[in-house]
């Protein structure tokens, strides 16, 4: 599977170089970021979305698969929001000559960023493992709204001028050839995040049987051990 | 019979009259923040944008600073359990979300008058100016209740509950913004029907924040 999935991205890469340059760009030929930077945003906010809705039906079930589920695709969500900031800060040099220009688009994602890695810094706080599910699963039920509002409502607000276009596929500005990039390379990550989910959960739901095992040999040898009491050293009654 | 919601925010209400605490903390808080504004422009006049960011920042601060204690303090003085047992989670919310508002209207009322007279800056449409500070207050009092029973049981649990209510707590700040800068000035060029609906948006988010909490408060709570 990843040697398929390495060919289709090698000859994604090598189409995206033999459409023609863009034209009405500052450096056109280097406007090709815009093909990997689309997907992005797009990915990130719908698998941020599922990862609430994860945590959702942990906190309805108790199950931990649920939990596991949720912080597999808060993870990916994550890497997607970083990967949209990193090819937004490349495209903001190319286009507008400079890394961090203000924009309220960009600084909007930045701060839906810094929601997630608050996420973690919960997550990494808690030692509990049910509390940690819960407490990170209600945090990002919590971040809904305002995430919701950082990437859908603000930057369409009257008062926000943006550099970002919001409706380029709704007025036709992405056609020819380059559509058709857009929608291979946005298939190509879903399926690549879908694969790399299905292995974190895997991987999630291994560790989950293993320490499963781990507290039945603690209890079994616990019993086993009878009902003596081991004292490392001798208890004095003096005093 | 099992206390409601306004055993627990006369509760609260006793437990900082007695002690006062929370209540001074935010004073000096509010005050310190102000002198230092006020000391940092000095030599400038402060336009309204600024001071409508400015006044929003120290009261995203002094809400951080002041309302995860409520929630923190069951936790510390191990009485968390015991309201565990006697009351339900709505009701603990309900209690320390409304202290939380209350105490969150005195303080924006209290930093609202600081700020305004040590930067001397005027009021253009007092009604939208309390407008958005009541809803900031409400959203605070929401957001922040949440986030103090978040952390409750972690580690380094104070600093924690500033990194996670700060994220939550941003695009309201922008809201507030939004709304401010056209309390304070009409003259400025900025659009009024952006400064109501920033208003508006702001009670919207206090009144969702209010609305969403105790039934997320519930799930943390009851463990």
């Amino acid at each position: 599977m990843k040697y398929l999935l390495a060919l289709a991205v090698a000859g994604i890469t090598v189409w995206t170089f033999m459409v023609p340059d863009a034209v009405g760009f500052q450096m056109p030929e280097l406007a090709r970021i815009f093909f990997w930077h689309f997907p992005c945003p797009i990915l990130a906010s719908i698998l941020l979305m599922v990862g609430a809705w994860f945590s959702w039906k942990y906190l309805k079930t108790n199950d931990m698969r649920w939990d596991i589920r949720a912080i597999a695709t808060m993870e990916l969500g994550y890497v997607f929001c970083l990967l949209t900031m990193v090819t937004g800060i490349m495209f903001s040099q190319v286009q507008w000559g400079t890394w961090w220009q203000k924009d309220p688009r960009q600084t909007s994602f930045l701060m839906v960023l810094l929601v997630y890695a608050a996420y973690f810094g919960l997550r990494g706080a808690l030692t509990d493992d049910h509390r940690r599910a819960t407490n990170s699963g209600v945090y990002a039920l919590a971040a809904l709204m305002p995430v919701l509002f950082l990437i859908f409502v603000f930057p369409r607000l009257p008062q926000v001028q943006s550099f970002h276009p919001s409706d380029s596929i709704m007025k036709g500005q992405i056609k020819g050839g380059y559509a058709y990039i857009v929608m291979a390379l946005l298939a190509l990550f879903t399926i690549i995040t879908v694969w790399l989910y299905r292995m974190r959960v895997r991987a999630g739901v291994l560790e989950l049987k293993l320490e499963d095992m781990n507290h039945g040999l603690e209890n079994h040898s616990g019993d086993s051990a009878g009902t003596t009491v081991v004292r490392p050293v001798p208890v004095s009654h003096e005093g | 019979m099992r206390p409601g919601w306004q055993a627990i925010l006369r509760k609260e209400l006793r437990s900082e009259f007695r002690q006062k605490s929370g209540l001074i903390t935010t004073l000096l808080f509010s005050v310190f923040s102000v002198v230092t504004i006020s000391l940092a422009t000095f030599d400038l006049t402060v336009s309204p944008q600024l001071a409508a960011g400015l006044l929003s920042v120290a009261m995203l601060f002094a809400a951080i600073v002041a309302l995860p204690r409520v929630v923190l303090i069951e936790e510390e003085q191990g009485t968390g359990d015991l309201l565990r047992l006697t009351a339900r989670a709505e009701d603990v919310f309900w209690g320390k979300a409304l202290y939380n508002l209350v105490f969150m209207t005195l303080t924006s009322m209290v930093l609202s008058f600081l700020f305004l007279g040590f930067t001397k800056t005027a009021l253009a449409i007092p009604s939208l100016f309390v407008v958005c500070m009541l809803g900031s207050s409400a959203a605070y009092a929401g957001s922040i209740t949440l986030c103090g029973a978040l952390v409750a049981q972690a580690s380094n649990r104070s600093a924690l509950a500033g990194v996670l209510a700060v994220p939550l707590l941003l695009p309201l700040s922008f809201l507030a913004v939004s709304g401010l800068r056209v309390a304070l000035d009409l003259k400025g060029g900025f659009n009024i029907n952006n400064g109501m609906i920033a208003g508006f948006g702001l009670l919207c988010y206090g009144a969702a924040s209010l609305a969403l909490g105790p039934y997320l408060f519930a799930a943390v709570w009851k463990r």
